[in-house]
């Protein structure tokens, strides 16, 4: 199997240049964009399984965000419980967040989903505000780091990569599997999915879950590498940005968002007039991708590759066994 | 407690205005916009930049920021409706909207600043005047005469009877000869007219803000899904209880529950009547 060898040869030489990345970048900073990088990864990974795959928009995973960098501020900063530990529980909490945000407005259509969880990032943000004793409201918190192997940069940085090469093989698992045809076949028509006995809301649930554990680990792995979180942090257009590298990447794929992730968060870094026309550059973009490839860059690559190779896109139409179904018919009508 | 429900019914009130900016949109193109809050938030700013920069008269500012709404109407559908409609993915209009509010509400505090300002005085009055300020009444009768003036418009013009024929179905409205490219973008236009008014009209309860925007797209759909979708009064009721109610929860409770307490409204009405108040049942596609 050729193909396949070249395939994972590509894959060990990008995770060994990932890996040995604090050796030959330039300075601590772009160490730290880079653990950023993988850090946003964690939660968009999650969420792309919602958002690229199964189709509600979601814009609200700041709020899933918060809540798992303040579970880990006050669970291992407060508290004192291992950082490992509190780790664990920011991504259940997180997971429980989903859950209860999931359960009631999964069920709505797509405007009123999009509507609540922005309602739900705006909650987080008043709770986190209004509930001074435990997140020291306004003033913020401190967050500890990791102990002893994650307690530099670089360690950080290799316990960020292992945790995002974690979610990337998860849903890669999801996504290639009879799951991921689910989500898809959700995305596409409800009506259809239903038909074929797809358990929508199910699905739908699971993976929405899924995408809140993901944000709640991403949430103590942000804080510990921020150090100090305020309410401030979580802005709304934090969640609008984890929404836009999904789209600007290509809905229905993994490396897509992957790619957009990583090249969205170094952008406002490179060019520094970038940096105060941030979002409304994200909005451009955003609306550029929509209007005129509403399937992504990413896709726009793909279709490119297939074009230099020479190779199309085969279509499998399944062709109809009509006198098998003649013959199930009549033997229907037979037993009535 | 009167303090309690007049400030609210007035900030009710401007959540009905953007419910019924959203309706006029939905009634023709099914696309509910999240850009709703943006003309509101363009005609607060825009007023206060005509009357404070400029020193324009009142009128004058007041038709210079209804003219920026119908402007900025028209825009979203040429750039952020027409072409997304076209195509099958039902969702992508809720994409290009929400792009499309970023953008303005970016370049808006590009330009203009992230600070709120004060909005200056619409009609002469001191300031002894308690509960009978202007901030209170002024915003009350916009959203009343909006919705009054939406009805006529819909009953009494022929405009309005091919609206209401859009928003039974476009596609036989298509076949009987009715323009729907350009009565949509005329829908766009009417209104971001509406939310330029209202919002130049409020502008002394918000301040002249760039971020008012996407609270008060939140706040109308809140408004528009409790009173019921593509119902006029649904979205008079549905703003004046959520303002009270919202009102209430952050003099009783504390001003930072009030997105809680909407939220709240929002879940409880959905869970007991799905199309809201005032709603037509919607047959399930199956």
């Amino acid at each position: 199997m050729p193909r396949l060898n070249r395939k994972s040869i590509t894959l060990a030489i990008v995770l060994a240049v990932l890996a040995l990345l604090p050796f030959w970048v330039g300075n601590r900073y772009q160490l730290h964009i880079a653990a950023l990088i993988g850090i946003y990864w964690v939660l968009i990974g999650g969420l792309n399984l919602v958002a690229g795959y199964a189709g509600p928009i979601s814009v609200g995973h700041v709020g899933l965000l918060s809540v798992g960098a303040y579970t880990f501020a006050i669970v291992a900063g407060t508290h004192g419980v291992h950082p490992g530990l509190a780790l664990v529980l920011a991504g259940a909490v997180g997971g429980l967040c989903g859950l209860l945000l999931g359960l009631p407005s999964l069920r709505l259509p797509g405007f009123y989903f999009a509507m609540s969880t922005l309602a739900c990032s705006l909650i987080i943000g008043e709770l986190a505000l209004a509930k001074q004793n435990l997140t020291g409201g306004g003033v913020g918190i401190a967050v500890p780091g990791f102990p002893a192997p994650f307690h530099t940069p670089e360690g950080m940085y290799w316990l960020v990569l292992i945790l995002g090469c974690a979610v990337t093989w998860l849903t890669w698992n999801v996504a290639r599997r009879m799951w991921g045809r689910a989500l898809i076949a959700v995305r596409d028509s409800v009506v259809a999915a239903q038909v074929v006995g797809v358990p929508v809301l199910r699905v739908k649930l699971t993976v929405f879950v899924f995408s809140g554990v993901t944000a709640g680990v991403a949430g103590a792995l942000f804080g510990s590498l921020q150090s100090y979180i305020t309410p401030d942090t979580f802005v709304f257009e934090m969640g609008l940005f984890f929404f836009v590298c999904i789209i600007v990447g290509g809905r229905g794929g993994i490396v897509g968002p992957l790619i957009g992730t990583a090249v969205l968060t170094m952008l406002p870094e490179l060019a520094a007039p970038l940096a105060r026309l941030g979002n409304c550059l994200y909005g451009v973009l955003m609306l550029l991708v929509v209007l005129l490839v509403p399937e992504g860059i990413g896709r726009l690559f793909e279709t490119l590759m297939f074009r230099l190779r020479g190779t199309r896109p085969v279509s499998m139409p399944v062709k109809p066994d009509l006198a098998r179904l003649e013959a199930a018919i009549k033997g229907r009508r037979l037993v009535q | 407690m009167l303090t309690v429900l007049i400030s609210g019914l007035a900030s009710g009130a401007l959540f009905a205005a953007a419910a019924l900016v959203y309706n006029v949109m939905f009634s023709t193109s099914k696309v509910l916009g999240v850009q709703t809050g943006q003309t509101a938030m363009l005609g607060g700013v825009f007023g206060a930049w005509f009357i404070r920069t400029f020193h324009f008269p009142i009128p004058l500012a007041l038709l210079g920021s209804i003219f920026v709404g119908g402007v900025f109407g028209f825009l979203t559908d040429l750039i952020a409706v027409r072409r997304v409609l076209n195509r099958s993915d039902e969702h992508l209009w809720l994409l290009s909207t929400l792009a499309f509010a970023t953008i303005t509400q970016q370049v808006v505090a590009l330009l203009w600043g992230t600070e709120p300002l004060p909005f200056p005085r619409v009609v002469p009055q001191d300031f002894s005047a308690g509960l009978l300020d202007q901030k209170y009444w002024l915003p009350i009768l916009t959203a009343l005469a909006l919705a009054a003036g939406i009805e006529l418009f819909y009953r009494r013009t022929l405009y309005g009877k091919l609206f209401l024929a859009m928003s039974e179905d476009p596609f036989a409205a298509r076949a009987r000869g009715v323009p729907t490219d350009r009565i949509r973008a005329l829908s766009y236009v009417i209104s971001g007219a509406m939310g330029g008014l209202a919002g130049f009209m409020a502008g002394q309860l918000t301040f002249a803000y760039f971020a008012v925007g996407i609270t008060l797209s939140l706040n109308g759909f809140i408004a528009l899904a409790v009173g019921g979708l593509g119902s006029n009064t649904g979205a008079l009721v549905g703003g004046a209880a959520l303002g009270i109610l919202s009102a209430g929860a952050s003099y009783f409770i504390g001003g930072e529950y009030q997105n809680t307490v909407s939220v709240g409204l929002l879940m409880v009405v959905l869970l007991l009547k799905p199309a809201g108040l005032f709603g037509a049942q919607v047959a399930r596609p199956v």
